[in-house]
């Protein structure tokens, strides 16, 4: 793997600003995010995941310490459509048909012929055939899918993920990291997703950053070694199940377990 | 003047019997509220049912005319003369129709510009707003007869003046509608553009805009209705020589009831049938966008 440095944080912080005063929302964060890695972000509501990864995308701003995207600022990155942002809902324009939606960064981007591109990510998660359909028209794992070949049309280094299959059943869950993990695989992305299920965190990632609230920081950073082919049968073996106990220790140690 | 979305299947029955009931209502009430009138005659004439019913429904001059009168004036005045003489009510509805057409067209123009400007200027939200809504509150009465002399005297006659009081009157509720409709897109359909470094136009087209489009034509509907009521209105106060409201006027001076009521009818019939094409134009655009209904 060359360890080539995608996301880099130092002594990162973000303080909201609120009417009962301060909210720690990240301190101290220091992270490392290498060219295709899969990185989850997991913890409790409140431990500052999502808020870190919206540093990322630049829709926060950190008061604290620096943070580099593609040894750029966040903002530069954003202008340079560094990457592609799945997010917790679908978020699909409900008046663009499944084609259009997937065509919509393109259109903003000023792409003279979009067609191409919109054709082969719709492939990569297997919705052919459903160009022509309205989101409504769709299920909402397949809605889902539609708004990561959105994401992956800019054809972006780095994928961010917030909890994209957070409001997703169990089953389809399952699918869809199945498929994930194959996209990851057959793209080289670098990932960086945020969840709350550690199991999902476990089977997809390359590395596991375990985060804790009040202040929002970082707890543990473990690597998992799992084969690059690895089906959701791997989620019974003993390697699997000591470093999902990592994480809930990690997770302990954080108190996220406590009221 | 107000219509619902339509005659579908299944609601002819009780559409017909609600006509009836005001059919019903109506010729009873004629024939009560022209007592005053016709009772010396229907005396005259020996009293007894059949010539209170003959008489009080088919005064020259009614206090409230029946309903078969209002439909022979229609009749007499829209299909048995050509339909660009003065006497046709047909040229008449069709002077009121275009200017509350352009007005509806500007004032629309207008309300869609106003609730951008808001959207996108914070300043423009608390300076504007209290104006756009304090110019609603005076009476249209009070200033239609200035507009009309204010513009006249700067040499506009005609349509124009008829279509600004229009305009006046539905840009408010597109105003209101649009302001509500453009921000009507949630934390993450913004987000999104956001992420893909969209501009301000990108955002408002291809985002703002069609997310608003359910709320323009809620609006739309209210305003059309408003514009032809400013036409007539417009035509008021000017003693105008055509047009519904010229055709109500020459009615009251002259005592023309039948005229009035038939003006009346003719308004209403053509404020449904605007507001049914505003709906029409909705659906149209709304299975363009993939909408579920």
């Amino acid at each position: 793997m060359t360890a080539q440095a995608v996301i880099e944080a130092r002594d990162l912080s973000l303080t909201f600003t609120t009417a009962d005063g301060p909210v720690f929302a990240l301190q101290g964060v220091n992270l490392t995010v290498n060219d295709g890695d899969f990185i989850s972000f997991i913890g409790p509501s409140g431990c500052g995941k999502t808020t870190l990864l919206r540093v990322i995308a630049d829709l926060e701003r950190a008061t604290g310490g620096t943070i580099e995207v593609n040894s750029m600022s966040p903002g530069q990155a954003r202008m340079a459509r560094a990457y592609g942002y799945v997010f917790q809902a679908p978020a699909l324009y409900p008046w663009r048909t499944v084609e259009k939606n997937v065509g919509l960064p393109l259109e903003i981007m000023g792409l003279s012929d979009p067609s191409e591109r919109i054709k082969r990510n719709l492939e990569l998660v297997n919705l052919s055939g459903f160009e022509k359909k309205f989101p409504w028209q769709l299920s909402g794992g397949m809605q889902q899918r539609v708004s990561i070949a959105r994401a992956l049309a800019v054809e972006p280094k780095l994928l961010l993920m917030d909890e994209p299959f957070g409001a997703l059943d169990e089953i389809v869950r399952d699918k869809l990291n199945q498929q994930l993990l194959e996209l990851w695989a057959a793209t080289k992305k670098t990932v960086v997703f945020v969840t709350h299920s550690i199991p999902e965190a476990v089977f997809l990632s390359s590395k596991i950053v375990v985060m804790s609230p009040r202040p929002g920081r970082i707890i543990d950073v473990i690597e998992t070694n799992f084969p690059a082919e690895r089906t959701l049968d791997i989620r019974e073996t003993p390697e699997f199940l000591k470093v999902a106990h990592r994480v809930r220790e990690g997770l302990r140690a954080g108190k996220s377990y406590e009221d | 003047m107000k219509t619902s979305s339509g005659i579908r299947g299944g609601s002819v029955v009780p559409v017909t019997v609600i006509v009836l009931l005001i059919l019903v209502a109506w010729y009873i009430a004629a024939i009560f509220m022209n007592t005053v009138v016709a009772q010396p005659r229907i005396d005259a004439a020996g009293g007894g049912f059949s010539n209170t019913l003959s008489i009080s429904w088919g005064l020259e001059r009614p206090i409230i005319p029946a309903p078969h009168q209002v439909v022979q004036e229609i009749w007499m005045t829209a299909a048995t003369v050509a339909p660009w003489e003065t006497k046709s009510l047909v040229y008449h509805v069709w002077v009121t129709l275009s200017s509350t057409l352009l007005g509806f067209a500007l004032g629309t123009l207008l309300g869609i510009a106003l609730a951008i400007a808001i959207v996108h200027v914070k300043l423009l939200n608390k300076s504007l707003m209290p104006w756009i809504i304090a110019s609603q509150t005076i009476p249209i009465l009070a200033i239609a007869p200035m507009i009309i002399v204010v513009l006249g005297s700067l040499g506009l006659t005609g349509l124009l003046p008829k279509s600004i009081i229009s305009m006046y009157l539905c840009f408010f509720p597109v105003t209101i509608g649009m302001v509500k409709g453009l921000t009507s897109p949630d934390p993450m359909q913004l987000d999104l553009m956001r992420t893909y470094y969209a501009s301000t136009e990108q955002v408002l087209w291809k985002l703002r805009f069609p997310a608003s489009l359910p709320f323009l034509f809620a609006s739309l509907k209210v305003a059309i209705a408003i514009a032809l009521t400013g036409a007539i209105v417009g035509e008021l106060p000017t003693g105008a020589q055509a047009g519904i409201g010229a055709r109500m006027l020459t009615g009251s001076y002259y005592g023309q009831t039948v005229q009035i009521w038939a003006a009346l009818v003719a308004a209403s019939v053509v404020a449904a049938g605007l507001v049914y094409g505003v709906g029409g134009v909705e659906r149209l655009v709304g299975r363009r966008l993939g909408s579920q209904a």
